[in-house]
């Protein structure tokens, strides 16, 4: 069936990565800054997918799919982290976080 | 027919897709930050399927929006949703800067699409139906892909030995309690 | 004979460099001794290679003896070479001989000091030095050796370095010597440049056959003339002499009589085909050394400090050589010079027995009546002095008049000018010399004197006037005063004059007539002399007389004043404009503009460090965005 060509997909992956870029750095809350980072993760997935159809190669899926074991992983660490942060009663600021000062 | 049909699927999804990325970054609760993310995921698992990913949008069904941002869900349910507005704090620049550099990436990539690989992209290779099935994928991943599969299994492992000693009481809140 | 002439030189270097790294572990008597020994052995090296000399022909007798070659640039090459000459080796034997004995005598003068190992190493290397000069192959070691001995003098005058005199006396010394130096380095240069060499028989060759252009010789001869002039202490760079005697009087005796001061005349004699080709230059020489008989001999007159007296003396006899040399009378000059270092040495050590028997007392005023007190010294000083004078049959008086009589041989109104100064300088020299005789030995014994009189029984052998170290070697020079004259009776025989003939040719020879006239002559001023100064001493007044003329000559006739003011104080403002204007704003000051300017790029550079993640996260993505531009514009 027809329907949009791989130009498509990768104009959406990567006005879905612009978003993400512009939400990681605007948001100082940790958790949305997460969510942001996996909306930037998702925009490369597609973009996989996209260019595995273009060449018929499965490789691009196998890639994704990587892509999002990995995700999750990093997910898990650094949900630990924002409990670890709230268990010391650290406030929920990335501004805060100010060690690397020089 | 099937051709407009496949195209107005499409096009809601991406746009469906976009709208919940806006909506992820510019909410002040992080819990319906969270739920737009995984309107976005659903978005994004039916463009996979029209790309004939099926099992890659599967996976991000069951895993991604089922598993992880659940978990994201019990995390934000812990922690309570804080207020926090999108535009508070940090320097102005800063500010202005993250969507300048946002804009920037989208429009170099859409760029460099529409002037230089617009031709070489446009026809996509004929399919066979087995393209993205389970089958192919497994097929794939126990042959020709077993270090990256081996490797991220890995990944995985070490990713929940972290979670564990991250969420381990340390001492002196184990004296404290 | 090349064994003994390289024993020569090395010996004192030897002694030098042991005594130097034995530091205090060898006891003081210790290095005393070893000096002293080192030096005799290098007479006995000396004595060596004179005797197998001695016995070739005259024609043979030039002897270079290469080591290696020490330095190559190109065509220039220069060897460690010596040269054993008869004018070398005359040389090498005065220098042990004497040195020899004057540092046997130092060992009794200076027992007991603070810092006596320190003085023996110089003293050691001090002859190494003049060795060097003399037995150098070559102009370059000849410098060599010249700007070490300088070296050694500097160390040696301010050896006392507690005395600020002393200090300010070894500076004066090292800078005049230094512009000396300047001069003869000048002077090589341009004549590397001309010949590209500095060997004797090429620089040599070159400047008396006509290779050279005749303002070149005349340049380079005036070089080595300043260089000789600075070094002999004569006018004008002769103020650095008297401040010279705060060093210890055997140093006085042995640099600044019998060998560091000569060495200007043994360079003429060396270079002597150079100044033949500049005729100019060297009767200058001749003028020079006219002009400062009668000035040393006139301030001579007026000094109260013994040292002093016989410090001029040396300026004025010094004088007697370079007229030799600049009328060309090599012979006499050298011979003049042998003579002098015997009877210089001889009354600068017997005044060291006086000063040390005194207790340091340096002042004529205070002395008076010593022939009691002290007969043997009195008895050695005595011949010194009449050698000094020139009364025959000792040693002065044939040297001093050969050297006269040469001026009359040669001749024209230059040649009757210097006779005149000659004769004047006659009767001066037997003035000052009997007015220092007469003020110290005669007369009723003064206060200081009487104190003293019950002598020191230094280590129960010596004689109550001091140390039989410091009684022999005095003793050994009064006898050679007394007979070394007798090497050269005009026209009788006249052994050292065809020795050193044959190195350097005479340019005049007196007929005998000429050399008897002269010898009346000059022994009648003597006398003359004698008799003024011993009829002013019993009148109880000064020879020259309070008045403007004696205040002149105890300013020893402003030229220490006019040096002052002419180069001292506008190099002293200078300086301080330099320190002021340009050292401190600008050379400090940008130091401390630099500094701060780095400082402040630091604190400016510093504020990118901001610890603020956002702001770290978007200057990556932002260079990512710039570096995807690069890329698409590349492809």
């Amino acid at each position: 069936m027809m329907g949009p060509g791989t130009t498509w997909y990768i104009a959406v992956a990567a006005v879905l990565f612009g978003i993400g870029t512009t939400g990681v750095i605007l948001r100082r809350s940790p958790l949305i800054v997460l969510l942001s980072l996996e909306i930037m993760l998702n925009a490369s997935n597609l973009a996989l997918v996209g260019f595995s159809r273009q060449f018929a190669s499965v490789d691009g899926q196998i890639f994704a799919i990587c892509v999002m074991a990995v995700a999750a992983a990093e997910v898990v660490v650094g949900l630990g982290l924002i409990v670890a942060f709230t268990r010391r009663k650290m406030p929920l600021d990335v501004d805060t976080l100010t060690e690397l000062r020089g | 027919m099937g051709n407009v049909l496949v195209w107005v699927i499409w096009v809601a999804a991406a746009l469906s897709c976009i709208g919940s990325g806006i909506a992820v970054i510019s909410f002040t609760n992080p819990f319906y930050s969270a739920l737009a993310l995984i309107g976005n995921l659903a978005s994004l698992a039916v463009l996979f399927l029209l790309a004939s990913a099926e099992f890659v949008a599967a996976a991000q069904i069951l895993v991604y929006a089922g598993a992880v941002m659940v978990m994201f869900l019990f995390v934000i349910a812990y922690l309570g949703g804080r207020a926090d507005a999108p535009w508070a704090g940090g320097p102005r620049w800063l500010q202005i800067g993250a969507f300048v550099v946002g804009a920037a990436i989208m429009i170099e990539v859409i760029v460099a699409l529409a002037t230089k690989a617009g031709g070489g992209l446009s026809n996509g290779t004929e399919i066979t139906r087995s393209f993205g099935s389970p089958a192919e994928i497994g097929r794939l991943f126990l042959t020709d892909h077993l270090l990256a599969f081996e490797i991220t299994s890995i990944v995985l492992l070490i990713a929940a030995v972290g979670g564990v000693v991250l969420g381990m009481k340390t001492q002196a809140e184990g004296e404290a309690s | 004979m090349i064994v003994g002439a390289w024993l020569c030189l090395l010996a004192p270097l030897a002694g030098a460099l042991l005594i130097t790294l034995s530091g205090t572990h060898i006891s003081r008597s210790a290095a005393a001794w070893v000096s002293t020994g080192s030096v005799f052995l290098g007479f006995a090296g000396a004595v060596v290679a004179f005797v197998q000399v001695a016995g070739e022909s005259a024609a043979d007798r030039s002897h270079l003896s290469t080591a290696y070659t020490w330095l190559g640039v190109g065509p220039f090459q220069v060897a460690m070479q010596i040269l054993v000459d008869p004018v070398s080796l005359t040389m090498m034997l005065i220098i042990t001989g004497v040195g020899g004995l004057i540092v046997w005598y130092s060992v009794g003068y200076m027992k007991g000091e603070d810092e006596e190992r320190r003085y023996f190493a110089y003293m050691a290397l001090f002859v190494f030095s003049m060795l060097m000069l003399v037995m150098g192959g070559n102009l370059l070691l000849l410098l060599v050796g010249w700007g070490l001995v300088g070296l050694a003098s500097y160390l040696l005058i301010g050896f006392y370095h507690d005395r600020p005199e002393a200090i300010a006396a070894a500076k004066k010394a090292f800078l005049m010597n230094a512009i000396g130096d300047a001069a003869m380095a000048l002077a090589f240069f341009l004549l590397i440049a001309k010949t590209g060499t500095l060997d004797f028989t090429a620089s040599f060759n070159a400047a008396s056959s006509g290779a050279l252009s005749s303002s070149t010789v005349n340049l380079v001869a005036l070089g080595l003339l300043v260089g000789a002039i600075a070094k002999s202490a004569q006018l004008p760079l002769h103020t650095w002499l008297p401040d010279a005697m705060e060093g210890p009087t055997p140093v006085s005796a042995l640099i600044h009589a019998a060998t560091m001061v000569t060495a200007g005349v043994y360079l003429i004699v060396r270079t002597h085909e150079i100044f033949q080709a500049a005729p100019n230059v060297q009767h200058l020489s001749a003028v020079i050394g006219g002009v400062t008989i009668i000035v040393a001999g006139v301030i001579a007159l007026v000094q109260w400090d013994i040292k002093r007296v016989i410090a001029y003396s040396t300026m004025s006899q010094i004088g007697y050589m370079f007229l030799a040399a600049g009328v060309g009378a090599y012979g006499y000059a050298m011979f003049h010079l042998l003579t002098h270092a015997f009877f210089k040495a001889l009354l600068f050590l017997a005044a060291g027995v006086i000063i040390h028997h005194l207790a340091g007392e340096q002042d004529m005023r205070k002395m008076g009546g010593l022939r009691k007190a002290m007969p043997y010294t009195h008895a050695v000083f005595l011949i010194g002095a009449l050698a000094l004078a020139g009364i025959p049959p000792l040693a002065g008086f044939w040297s001093k008049d050969g050297v006269i009589s040469s001026a009359l041989a040669s001749g024209g109104a230059l040649g009757y000018t210097l006779f005149a100064l000659g004769l004047v300088g006659a009767l001066l020299t037997g003035a000052y010399t009997f007015r220092l005789y007469y003020l110290v030995f005669r007369g009723e014994p003064s206060e200081l004197v009487l104190e003293h009189a019950d002598g020191h029984g230094h280590d129960g052998r010596g004689r109550a006037e001091g140390p039989l170290s410091m009684l022999i070697p005095v003793g050994v020079l009064a006898v050679l005063s007394a007979v070394a004259g007798l090497l050269v009776v005009p026209g009788l025989w006249e052994p050292f004059l065809h020795w050193i003939d044959g190195v350097a040719e005479p340019l005049v020879v007196a007929t005998v007539l000429q050399d008897y006239v002269t010898s009346a002559d000059a022994v009648l001023l003597t006398a003359a002399g004698l008799w003024i100064a011993r009829g002013a001493f019993l009148a109880g007044r000064e020879i020259v007389g309070d008045g403007r003329f004696r205040q002149a000559l105890e300013h020893k006739l402003y030229f220490d004043e006019l040096y002052d003011a002419v180069f001292s104080r506008p190099a002293r403002i200078v300086a301080h404009l330099l320190r002021e204007n340009v050292e401190e704003p600008v050379i400090q000051g940008s130091l401390g503009e630099i500094g701060a300017g780095v400082r402040e790029v630091a604190a400016r550079t510093a504020r990118l460090q901001t610890g603020l993640l956002r702001s770290y996260a978007l200057v990556i993505t932002a260079s990512v965005a710039v570096l995807v531009v690069v890329f698409m514009a590349v492809r």
